[in-house]
């Protein structure tokens, strides 16, 4: 067995097998290999970036969506308010104008009720007077001498001319 | 036992280590077609088996260039890592293989290339069993030190030899010449060694074979644990050398 450790030709020629098998290699595997790593890490990276854009995106549209509601729900409520105003004046305003009506009603009544008595006072009146009229004429017709009883019936018509109506 | 060394000789008595040569061309092919089979339906999306399997001895060897290199110099080295630790690993595997052959060469009477005598044993070779192979590789760490160095510090990168003194120039030479040196040598002897014990144990005489065969199971176990063991030392270290070389201090 001759010595293992005995230098010739063929170390320049596994030099050159090498470098071949590195040139091919890289050419054929490696370079499109890294390159497809490399897409892929830029890739991802991409992926995680657009994500967080989009989150930030929806977290904002979310806080717009809630302002929008919180508007929404205090126009409402002012809507309401504005509403319920608007209809107590409208009722304090009907309340006023039926009071006011009943108050016209109670007064022509009071007036009527009025007028009607003052009708009937003066009816009565002269019934009193035809009625007074008449009850001299008999006795006047029955006993009376002219001279003793003039004053009598003179002072009966002073009377019935006094009494309160 | 270890075969004697194939020697192809040339007219003018330069010779090859044909047995290494072929090994070499075959892992070669292997780690072609592997990585062929690993990108071949190359997808961002979900990978397959192979791809995720290339993708893990990816991303195995850009934590080590990233450590080292800083990302710049990592995506400029990571194409020769890669390779360097695929080819090794395959290398390392490739002693451990029963022959595949037959010796179909033999019984065929071939011996074009004495290509029977290289196919002749009981298993395969690593290429890295070969001292040429892993010394090759250690020269072009070498050369890839000097590359570098120069590249990322240019004539700056000199310097170094004659700090902190002038005097360690000599030191920093030999600093520089060991470092190929041990890789080359690592390599061999782990992967020469274990073939030498599984031929051994293969040459196990008559009855004994059975109790080899226990003893050649637990080894070559344990050959795989250091084939990939020393395919990734000899990643880790290529890549720290130029890494000393190319990284200035001061970061």
């Amino acid at each position: 067995m001759g010595n293992p450790i005995a230098i010739d030709l063929t170390l320049p020629a596994q030099m050159l097998a090498f470098l071949i098998l590195v040139w091919i290699l890289a050419k054929f595997a490696w370079k499109p290999l890294l390159n497809m790593m490399e897409k892929r890490r830029t890739g991802i990276e991409e992926s995680l970036a657009q994500a967080q854009a989009e989150r930030e995106q929806a977290e904002r549209i979310k806080r717009e969506y809630q302002a929008e509601m919180q508007k929404a729900r205090q126009e409402a409520q002012e809507v309401i308010a504005r509403a319920t105003k608007v209809s107590e004046d409208r009722a304090a305003e009907i309340l006023a104008a039926a009071r006011e009506e009943a108050e016209k009603v109670k007064r022509s009544a009071i007036a009527d009720i009025e007028r009607e008595k003052e009708k009937a006072l003066a009816d009565v009146r002269t019934q009193i007077v035809d009625l007074s009229v008449s009850v001299a004429e008999r006795i006047i017709r029955q006993k009376l001498d002219v001279n003793v009883e003039a004053q009598l019936v003179n002072q009966f018509i002073q009377e019935v001319g006094d009494l309160p109506c | 036992m270890h075969e004697e060394t194939i020697l192809w000789h040339l007219s003018n008595g330069m010779t090859f280590h044909g047995r290494t040569l072929i090994m070499t061309w075959i892992v070669m092919v292997v780690c072609i077609i592997f990585c062929l089979l690993g990108v071949r339906k190359l997808t961002s999306g979900k990978p397959g088996k192979m791809q995720n399997l290339l993708e893990f001895i990816v991303d195995l060897v850009d934590g080590i260039a990233q450590g080292n290199l800083g990302s710049a110099k990592a995506r400029v080295m990571m194409p020769y890592l890669l390779s360097l630790i695929t080819f090794i690993f395959f290398s390392n595997m490739f002693g451990l293989l029963p022959n595949f052959t037959f010796k179909v060469f033999s019984i065929l009477g071939i011996e074009h290339g004495k290509l029977n005598e290289i196919f002749g044993g009981s298993s395969l070779m690593s290429p890295t069993a070969d001292i040429n192979t892993t010394l090759a590789l250690a020269l072009l760490t070498f050369c890839l030190i000097f590359i570098m160095g120069i590249r990322y510090k240019g004539v700056h990168y000199f310097k170094h030899f004659l700090e902190p003194t002038p005097v360690f120039a000599l030191i920093h030479v030999i600093d520089l010449i060991s470092k190929p040196m041990t890789l080359a040598f690592r390599l061999f002897g782990n992967i020469f060694a274990g073939e030498i014990l599984l031929g051994v144990i293969l040459m196990l005489p008559g009855f004994f074979v059975f109790a080899g065969s226990f003893m050649s199971a637990v080894w070559l176990a344990f050959s795989i644990f250091i084939g990939c063991i020393q395919s990734y030392v000899f990643t880790v270290l290529t890549t720290a050398y130029i890494a000393q070389a190319a990284v200035s201090e001061e970061h």
